[in-house]
């Protein structure tokens, strides 16, 4: 942690930079900014200086806990794109770049500053627009807007979004997953090479036949609306099954879909393998079994529903 | 909303007796103390003399009333008590406004004193002085008190006739809010200024201003009568001091041998308050295709259109609307949510009251708007709006056999040519091939 | 060969066949009318009106059809819809409904059959239903036979997941349009079977009419490609295949781009270019097998196939190329976001903002197929036992429309009909086998002996554990030989022992079936079969009560306005205001090929602030103002549970005058309480909809029946507009938009002045300054 270092370094001009003219106040922004290459570590004093009420410079802001005691989880997962895209506005031309700064300021180190804004929550991330000279908005509104986490934690839309505050849009671009691609290209290759000998199993219609059964089993078990919806595996009670005729939690889908295969198990061997028995007892044992698996497995299925549709009227055994 | 005004003025127009030289109408109602009815007896028979029949009401009485079941019962009100505390239930500001709304035009009177009048003047956006203060003016060199003003007449002003002489004032002034219905017709003069007591001078008003912070009531930008033209096409004029209608000041000489100008200022005053003058209205709008002349219930992208406005004006003295062509500045705007075509509604020379404008509609289907929104100080404004769909064209409106199409025609000409020779030569074929090409067929299935 | 129960011997073969067919045909009617039948619960129950809200344009655009002829409603410009806009009716619909009903009006009144064109179109659906069961039946009884093909066809003529979307007087696209999905796909099957250019043109022409109907047609469009490429990929390739698929595609192609809506879209998008794609690697292909049926070189073969390989290859770069140069469009957004389902969230919101669009989750599938959801594997399991060109088509169909389902409600429709045809083809099979009196020759005596009581029960014993080994191999062999193919089967025995198997089998079979009737009676009468224009309510006493604001306001703007007022509403009631009120709109349902920003305005209108809002209205010459309110009623689907989506909307275009997060308290709880942030509180769809409520409850505070809040005491007070009419239950609350102030006062201080309080001295704007002399 080599910021507890300069923190007192720039402590102490922080005292009595209010007094001195914001120029000064810019300069040492500026190598503040320049020393965390583009990301200024903020604390109480600092900020009053970032958000300076005579700034002629904007300023976004993260507020997050990032120690381990606050466990914010969000504001580990929120913090590396933070930093992605300050570090890609460092690279920005000069003469802009020292009109906008990036800071974040730790609830550890500015708790002051979170209770005098009366901030809740982490991460937040405001944009401070400069409140007097060249690059002071046009409506004149100096209060920070807040930036809207709907978009999810990803650098891009914050890129692009504070790309709007500042005088020319962010430079930052992606990173390419390398590890994405080396796996998908080795897949490829490995799939190739096994090709010869997984050919045979490739070719057998019954592969396909199981490939094609299980994702039509998991789609219609209501697999898309947990992956579209983000629902749980399972209820925050522990329930597995989802209260409501819209709504369903991911084990849902497995059960549902175990129910499927079971009954079409049941008919498949009731009408492909039953008849080519060779002894009639047998036979009729397995009929029976069969038959019985089918309407248990149904009354079961029906019950579930009942759960899910309090309306509905029909049951069968249970 | 124009058509209905202009119905309104026709009406009136019409049942008018003829002596009448309102265009809208000629019975006016004047709530003025009886005691005081005998000072402005030139004025109110300069009045009658056009014609007009006055009805007198004491502010205090309760009849005539203003309006019956929603309808005025007269077509102007001149309210000349300024100073009067109370005034019958059924006057009130809300009553006054509804007079406007519903085509009835107001003359009215400020005093010093706070009342209902002065209560109303804001909605006017006029911007009264401190209760109590009065116009005040030490030049010229003059006999009179100061708060008795002589204003000339501006040379410039539309609704007073500019060759009268100086026109004696005393009253309130008041300055004028940034409402763009409201306009000054005579302003105060730039040495004058408002103050509470005769005696005050320069020095006190500054003192006040600073210390009120009332701002500066001072100089021309006040004005002494405003005229007010409300949407609906109803007029209000505020003057500041009623004494400017009085015989007296009538009389009363500029300097030797120099009449004043009260009389004639007082008497157009009232002539544009009631619709005398400067009053205009659109008699049609017609539009259509340029060498046709019906209208079309919709144009098609790319037309040529041709809008014609007929415009006349009131003209008192013959009591009769008149052709005009005196509008140069008249634009007609072709709106779909904004203008996509402004341009120039230039007068047509050679037929009186006519102006006419040719132009190509845009190429965007929508359903705009043909508008002619004509607003000037002092003129009636003038205001239409006619809808028209603009379509794409037919199915069948394209241009057909396009020179740039030839290598279609000719692709889908020698296809079907090609077509043809084909399946006759096979047909007309030896039948030996047929069968090989049927055993070709026939292995090329089994494989 | 011993049967399990005696059959009529003395019966000719003809007999047998014929009366086979009479009965077919007969319950072929007899489907037919319980299809019919099972929609009408629709009229009955309400009465015979059209449905829900895009029938409405539908109906309406039907009328202009009937009345003016088809070239006028071709050049049909709309200048009500999208106002100012107007909407080029001709150019942005599908045609194919409109033009079938006015072709059945125009037929029935040349027979001086005087129908009215809305019975037409209320009975439109149903009638088409039934078409659907026969086209189904033609289908299935290419997959397997009659049988089967009458199973499914009463499985499609009752299954809810149909009768959804095609009850009397839901007069939509969807409604003719799966009848020709059916037909396009049994003709191509026909024409892949028979290798018949005939067959390929039938396709080709329902193909188009298709194409006329419904928006869904790119997914035949993808569909049958994907077919015929993986049959080729199977090694299938023949040149039925190659017929079949060069005339469905030449032909089917060349009229679809006759619709002035598609357009040049068949050569230009990338949802058809699939088709395009498969249609040049066939001729490849078929040139390929043509230089191989003619030459021998080995090489050369080996060459062509490379050739053809890299051919393929650079075709598809070709297209990518052709993509990124801008003269291929892109997947259009709605297409898109079946692929990447956070898309149409993220970037479309008027798409996520549907209804129809959210995914399915299991209960919805199991309501709409019941027990077909799972004998719908089986009978994919049966197809790959028998693994003919038309069962891959079924698989391909089962695997493609379940995933689409999944992502979208609305596409539960696409899936229906495989479900039906796989799994009658499982069921008829089924029945088949248990009804098949014919037993195996295998174990006669064994089951002789079995059956006559002489022999101690041991030795039936001993003889089982003296088979145990045998009968555990043999089990084995049984499924192998089962499983593989029939070919070995037809040496084996195949068979049911006895009549209590049979009975049981056939009982329980007939019981599910009856079941299934049950439930899709029950859920057709239940769930589908409101007109969502008339709501319905049971009273304390079970008797039903009839909710019509929706008729009674729309009627009302119909009678007590001008001809001409423009009525603002959020886009879902466009099509109805259009339809039943007849006044023009600003947004309505069309919501695909229009301005988005215009909705996106209204949006805005609706979420901000009277102020704001107001010259948007006057620049916009809206008169009327109509939102939907349940409040008093705890009607859900009203405008405030819709609200977050008019500010999203707004907000994509105005993102930094409309924020989401304003419109929820510091906790983040969506509130119109008194805890409600003030953007809600002040927004004017807040203000219209708890407008005077508080006054209906007298001093108790009121209460918000479908959020469950209590409101404040005193309500929302309004300056710009003026409450014009309230529906009977307050659910449409209609609002006219004040002229503006007669003395150019903002209407807010006119308002004031009215009401008769003072106005604040004002000061002059002092142009000089004072100099003390």
């Amino acid at each position: 942690m080599k910021w507890s270092a300069f923190l007192p370094l720039f402590l102490l001009p922080a005292a009595f930079a209010a007094t001195k003219d914001k120029d000064a106040v810019r300069e040492q922004l500026i190598d503040l900014a320049a020393k965390g290459n583009g990301l200024i570590k903020l604390d109480s004093k600092t900020f009053d200086l970032l958000t300076l009420p005579s700034r002629d410079w904007s300023a976004s802001i993260q507020f997050t806990a990032l120690d381990r005691r606050r466990r914010c989880a969000p504001c580990k997962e929120f913090d590396p794109s933070w930093n992605a895209v300050a570090k890609a506005w460092s690279t920005a031309p000069k003469e802009h770049r020292d009109t906008h700064f990036f800071g974040t300021l730790d609830f550890d180190e500015g708790q002051t500053v979170f209770q005098k804004l009366g901030l809740a929550s982490a991460p937040l991330v405001y944009v401070y627009p400069a409140a007097e000279g060249p690059r002071q908005l046009p409506n004149g509104k100096t209060a920070p807007s807040k930036y809207d986490f709907s978009n999810g934690f990803e650098a891009e839309p914050l890129a692009n979004h504070l790309s709007s505050h500042t005088p020319i849009p962010i430079p930052y671009r992606a990173p390419i997953d390398w590890a994405r691609w080396a796996t998908f290209i080795s897949g490829i290759l490995s799939l190739v090479l096994t090709l010869r000998f997984i050919s045979p199993i490739l070719q057998s219609r019954w592969t396909w036949a199981a490939i094609t059964v299980l994702t039509s089993l998991t789609m219609t078990g209501g697999f898309m609306f947990t992956r579209i919806r983000g629902t749980p595996y399972t209820g925050p009670d522990g329930s597995w099954i989802a209260g409501g005729y819209q709504n369903q939690y991911g084990q849902e889908v497995q059960v549902v879909a175990l129910i499927y295969g079971t009954l079409s198990f049941a008919f498949l061997m009731l009408t492909v393998i039953v008849p080519y028995q060779s002894s009639a007892s047998r036979q009729r044992m397995q009929v029976y079994l069969w038959s019985a698996v089918i309407m248990l497995i149904y009354s079961v299925l029906v019950t579930i529903f009942r759960l899910k549709n309090r309306g509905y009227p029909f049951k069968l055994l249970l | 909303m124009w058509s209905f005004y202009t119905f309104i003025l026709l009406i009136f127009g019409f049942v008018s007796v003829l002596d009448a030289k309102s265009s809208s109408g000629n019975s006016v109602l004047v709530i003025l103390d009886p005691a005081r009815q005998p000072d402005y007896s030139i004025f109110f028979n300069g009045l009658k003399e056009k014609g007009y029949d006055l009805t007198f009401r004491a502010p205090k009485d309760e009849a005539p009333v203003l309006i019956e079941d929603d309808i005025p019962s007269f077509a102007h009100v001149i309210l000349f008590a300024p100073d009067s505390k109370h005034f019958g239930k059924d006057v009130t500001p809300q009553a006054l406004v509804q007079l406007l709304s519903s085509q009835t035009n107001l003359l009215i009177a400020l005093g010093q004193k706070q009342n209902l009048v002065t209560s109303l003047a804001p909605e006017f956006s006029l911007i009264l002085p401190p209760p109590g203060s009065s116009l005040v003016s030490y030049f010229p060199e003059r006999k009179e008190p100061p708060t008795v003003v002589p204003i000339d007449v501006p040379s410039s002003s539309k609704i007073l006739s500019s060759s009268s002489s100086p026109v004696w004032f005393s009253g309130v002034p008041f300055a004028l809010g940034n409402n763009p219905l409201v306009f000054p017709i005579l302003s105060a003069p730039a040495e004058g200024f408002a103050a509470d007591s005769e005696g005050s001078t320069a020095d006190a008003l500054f003192d006040a201003a600073d210390k009120g912070g009332e701002g500066l009531w001072a100089g021309s930008q006040l004005a002494v009568a405003a005229g007010f033209q409300a949407l609906g096409g109803a007029r209000a004029t505020w003057v500041g001091g009623v004494e400017l209608f009085s015989d007296e000041f009538a009389k009363k000489e500029i300097s030797k041998g120099v009449k004043s100008g009260n009389q004639q200022a007082a008497a157009d005053l009232a002539a544009w308050t009631f619709q005398e003058s400067l009053v205009l209205r659109i008699d049609s709008t017609t539009h259509h295709l340029v060498g046709t002349s019906v209208p079309k219930e919709h144009y098609t992208t790319n037309d040529v259109v041709e809008y014609v406005a007929q415009i006349s004006r009131f003209n008192p003295s013959k009591d009769k609307w008149e052709p005009y062509s005196g509008l140069d500045d008249l634009q007609l705007e072709f709106t779909m949510l904004d203008p996509h075509i402004r341009t120039a509604l230039p007068p047509v020379p050679g037929s009186p009251g006519k102006y006419a404008v040719t132009f190509r509609v845009p190429d965007r289907h929508g359903v705009f708007k043909f508008v002619v929104d004509y607003k000037r100080k002092g003129w009636t404004h003038l205001q239409s709006s006619t809808t028209v769909p603009v379509v794409p064209p037919r199915h069948d409106g394209y241009p057909r056999f396009l020179s740039a199409a030839w290598p279609y025609y000719a692709g889908a000409i020698s296809t079907s040519l090609g077509f043809f020779l084909f399946s006759a030569i096979y047909l007309a074929g030896d039948p030996r091939e047929g069968n090989l090409r049927g055993l070709r067929a026939k292995s090329t299935k089994a494989q | 060969m011993s049967t399990a129960y005696p059959l009529p011997t003395n019966l000719s073969t003809t007999t047998v066949t014929n009366t086979a067919s009479l009965l077919r045909i007969v319950a072929l009617g007899l489907i037919s009318a319980a299809a019919i039948a099972s929609r009408l619960f629709a009229v009955i129950n309400f009465e015979s009106i059209i449905h829900e809200f895009d029938p409405w344009f539908n109906y309406r655009a039907t009328r202009v059809l009937a009345s003016q002829g088809f070239y006028e409603f071709w050049n049909w410009f709309d200048p009500t819809a999208w106002y100012p806009l107007g909407r080029v009716v001709g150019g942005t619909v599908y045609p194919g409904l409109m033009a079938t009903s006015g072709v059945i009006y125009n037929f029935l009144h040349a027979f001086h059959l005087p129908v009215d064109i809305r019975n037409i179109c209320v009975l439109l659906a149903p009638g088409f239903s039934a078409l659907t069961a026969w086209a189904t039946y033609m289908f299935t009884k290419e997959m397997k036979d009659e049988s089967a093909g009458l199973l499914a066809a009463a499985f499609i003529g009752i299954v809810p997941g149909y009768i959804s979307r095609s009850v009397a007087g839901s007069y939509d696209n969807e409604a003719i349009a799966i009848f020709l999905l059916m037909f396009t796909f049994y003709c191509w099957i026909k024409a892949l079977k028979t290798g018949s250019a005939l067959f390929g043109t039938l396709a080709a022409v329902f193909y188009f009419y298709m194409v006329a109907a419904w928006g869904g047609y790119a997914f035949i469009t993808n569909m049958i490609p994907v077919h015929a490429l993986t049959l080729m990929l199977m090694g299938r390739f023949s040149s039925r295949l190659y017929v079949a698929y060069c005339s469905w595609y030449a032909i089917g192609t060349l009229s679809s781009m006759q619709v002035p809506f598609v357009g040049f879209q068949p050569v230009r998008t990338s949802e058809h270019m699939g088709a395009l794609g498969v249609f040049g690697l066939l001729q490849i292909v078929a040139f390929a097998q043509l230089a191989r049926s003619h030459l021998s070189s080995k090489q050369f073969q080996n060459l062509l196939t490379v050739s053809v390989v890299a051919m393929g290859v650079v075709g598809t770069f070709g297209f990518i190329a052709l993509t990124y140069m801008g003269w291929i469009a892109p997947w259009t957004g709605r297409f898109y976001s079946l692929w990447d389902t956070g898309y149409a969230k993220k970037y479309i919101p008027i798409i996520a903002s549907v209804s129809e669009h959210q995914p399915t989750a299991w209960p919805s599938f199991f309501m709409d197929l019941q027990l077909l959801i799972f004998l719908f594997p089986a009978g994919v399991i049966l197809c790959f036992r028998e693994l003919r060109d038309e069962h891959v088509f079924v698989i391909i169909y089962s695997v493609v429309a379940s995933y689409f389902a999944g992502v979208m409600v609305r596409l539960m429709l696409t899936l229906t009909p495989v479900v039906c045809v796989s799994s009658a083809v499982a069921f008829s099979s089924l029945i088949d086998t248990y009804l098949d009196p014919t037993q195996p020759e295998g174990e006669e005596e064994s089951e002789a002996d079995s059956s006559n009581g002489t022999n101690t029960a041991a030795t039936p014993s001993k003889k089982e554990k003296a088979k145990k080994p045998a009968a555990s191999t043999s089990a084995l062999n049984d499924i192998v030989t089962a499983a593989t193919s029939q070919s070995s089967s037809k040496s084996k025995s195949k068979g049911i022992w006895g009549l209590d198997t049979r009975l049981i089998v056939i009982v329980n079979a007939i019981g599910m079936l009856s079941f299934f009737v049950f439930h899709c009676t029950w859920v057709t009468a239940n769930a589908y079969s409101s007109p969502s224009v008339v709501l319905a309510s049971t009273n304390p006493d079970g008797s039903q009560h009839i909710i019509d604001d929706f008729r009674e306001a729309y009627y009302w703007l119909r009678q007590n306005t001008p001809q001409d007022a423009v009525v603002m509403s959020w886009w879902d009631y466009g099509y109805q205001i259009a339809g039943m009120a007849d006044r023009p709109t600003l947004v309505d349902n069309n919501t695909w090929n229009n301005s988005k920003s215009h909705i996106a305005t209204v949006g805005k209108a609706m979420s901000s602030s009277e102020e704001v809002a107001y010259p948007i209205l006057r620049k916009h010459d809206v008169d009327y103002v109509l939102v939907i309110f349940g409040g008093l009623l705890g009607y859900s689907g009203d405008d405030i549970n819709k609200f977050l989506w008019m500010v999203r909307i707004a907000q994509g275009v105005w993102p930094d005058e409309i924020q989401e997060p304003n419109y929820f308290t510091p906790q983040g709880e969506y509130r119109v309480d008194d805890r409600a942030s003030s953007a809600m509180k002040n927004s004017l769809m807040y203000k219209m909809s708890y407008y005077r409520f508080a006054e209906l409850f007298g001093g108790n505070n009121a209460m918000d029946r479908v959020r469950q809040q209590t409101m404040p005491k005193v309500g929302p007070t309004l300056d710009y507009l003026d409450e014009a009419f309230t529906s009977e239950n307050w659910i449409v609350r209609i609002y006219q938009v004040r002229k503006e102030d007669l003395l150019g006062r903002d209407l807010k201080s006119a308002n004031a002045f009215a009401q008769g309080k003072k106005k604040k001295k004002s000061k002059p704007v002092s142009r000089r300054k004072a100099i003390p002399v």
